[in-house]
């Protein structure tokens, strides 16, 4: 579904990201591990069109859309829900999930998908009219995935969805990314929380100073001797 | 006590036209982050747009505005797309120089507009502009009732227009954060040209309300940038309800200040109103309302 291949990165005048390439196949739930600074973000970003690729190409339902500008993208049903949640704290929590849904199909069945993540979040129906800066970090996480649904996504890119969040509240974001997986959308996660991501994904994949060094499942990576000593300190 | 409430009721009309142009100043700021300085060269030019209607044409200037908004929103647009977008993408350049290429465009409007019309003081006479209405013993003009009424309805409008549709909520979604934005589908470059060219259309509008009360010249632009932007920090960046209070703010004090000190200082007032809110009150008038 989602290809990159052999991509080049930079962001201004620093390379990012170094002959990167990996793959997201239709249905799955892929994870991409990395420390801080490895590149994750700037993987996200260029797949969204917000920056340039020097080399490479990313393939997406086998339409190249390495030169596609990023507000195109969530046209093309891959939708980014951002690191920090980016949510718009002066709009309210209704006005947030609207402008998750403005581009074509997304619109016209903007009511229903509503209600559909009305039910999935009931706490965002209860809060619908509440600014989205008075939430907690908790519910505006769900804010930030419930407007990722209403563009009703075949992609949905994840960034650190756990940020910032108590362990409780993880579990609980990861077992909703998880259902909203096996709802039929494929996602792309990336976290750098190692034990609960590769117990959840298909396959993951670790990035370090932006190149792909380990790819597997996530059971495979679980018991692998470099995960184990620099991720998980066993 | 007439005297009193005529330069309230004065003050509050005049503030609600004044409110319209520091509107599109304040919405151009808001998703810009950049203070327009050729705001009031926009209202200037607005005002010669409806100048030119009313002797060439003899359209009156309530029906003139109507042709001097869609002029000043295609400028607004052409300076946002092939001026002030060109400098967002080069990364290299401060955003200070968004705001001096700003004071550039100021220039080149206000010396474009002498060339064409000179610096002579120019001032439009209709049937109306010297009629008053009288409410107990106050004289109220006309003009000032019916700019007002019309600048209340633009602000309405607007903020309709802001809330409820989908343009308008991507406007105020990239204001607030522009790459979540472009994230949702948001092509931010197109919602800022939409913005510069509404933000110059309410500025041509506001100036074109005001033509039957001020005098035109080519360096009136000036005054209606202070003027926004003084309405701009009292009412908060961003903020129509609040640029409707501060411009309203602003037209009482500068009404009281010309009947109770002289007419000369009445911008006096407005500045020393400026000054004494960035002292005291830098977050403007919303902070008091969220410290309470």
């Amino acid at each position: 579904m989602l290809k990159v291949k052999g991509i080049d990165v930079s962001y201004k005048d620093v390379q990012v990201l170094w002959d990167l390439s990996f793959e997201v196949h239709p249905g799955e739930l892929v994870v991409i591990l990395g420390a801080n600074g490895s590149g994750k973000t700037t993987t996200l970003n260029a797949i969204s069109g917000l920056l340039p690729i020097g080399k490479g190409s990313i393939e997406f339902a086998g339409a190249d859309i390495s030169k596609v500008p990023g507000y195109k993208i969530a046209e093309l049903g891959i939708v980014h829900v951002p690191e920090g949640r980016r949510l718009f704290p002066e709009m309210s929590v209704r006005e947030n999930l609207e402008m998750g849904s403005l581009m074509g199909e997304a619109k016209t069945k903007r009511k229903e998908t509503m209600k559909k993540v009305f039910e999935q979040f009931p706490i965002l129906e209860e809060k619908q009219n509440q600014d989205a800066g008075t939430l907690s970090g908790g519910q505006q996480q769900m804010l930030a995935l419930g407007r990722g649904l209403m563009a009703l996504p075949k992609l949905l890119i994840l960034d650190e969805p756990s940020l910032g969040l108590s362990p409780v509240l993880v579990k609980q974001i990861f077992g909703i990314v998880s259902d909203i997986n096996s709802q039929g959308v494929t996602v792309l996660l990336v976290e750098q929380n190692v034990n609960q991501t590769l117990n959840l994904c298909h396959r993951a994949y670790v990035l370090e100073n932006g190149s792909i060094i380990l790819q597997g499942s996530g059971q495979e990576l679980l018991s692998n001797a470099h995960i184990k000593e620099a991720y998980l300190g066993i | 006590m007439e005297l009193f409430g005529q330069t309230v009721i004065c003050g509050v009309l005049l503030g609600g036209m004044y409110a319209l142009i520091a509107i599109g100043m304040t919405l151009i700021m808001g998703v810009m982050k950049i203070v327009n300085l050729a705001h009031g060269a926009l209202v200037m030019v607005g005002m010669y747009v409806t100048y030119v209607c009313f002797t060439e044409f003899g359209i009156d200037p309530y029906i003139g505005m109507f042709i001097a908004m869609p002029v000043l929103f295609l400028i607004g647009c052409l300076i946002q797309k092939y001026m002030i977008n060109r400098l967002v993408e080069v990364d290299s350049i401060l955003p200070e120089n968004q705001v001096l290429l700003t004071v550039g465009i100021m220039l080149v409007l206000t010396e474009v507009m002498r060339l064409g019309f000179k610096s002579d003081y120019r001032s439009v006479v209709t049937g109306y502009s010297s009629n008053t209405v009288f409410i107990g013993g106050m004289s109220i003009s006309i003009a000032m009732f019916i700019g007002f009424f019309i600048a209340m309805g633009f602000t309405l409008l607007l903020h309709l227009f802001l809330s409820k549709t989908d343009i308008g909520k991507s406007i105020r979604a990239v204001a607030q954060d522009r790459d979540a934005a472009v994230y949702m589908g948001v092509n931010s470059s197109k919602i800022t040209m939409l913005t510069f060219g509404i933000g110059a259309a309410l500025a041509a509008a506001g100036g074109s309300l005001l033509l039957p009360l001020f005098y035109l010249w080519p360096d009136i632009g000036h005054l209606f940038t202070a003027k926004s932007f003084i309405i701009t920090i009292l009412g908060g960046m961003g903020s129509t309800l609040g640029a409707a209070i501060g411009g309203i703010v602003l037209g009482i004090a500068e009404s009281l200040g010309a009947t109770y000190i002289s007419m000369g200082y009445k911008d006096l007032v407005g500045l020393v109103i400026f000054l004494l809110v960035l002292l005291f009150l830098p977050g403007g008038f919303r902070s008091l309302v969220r410290r309470s």
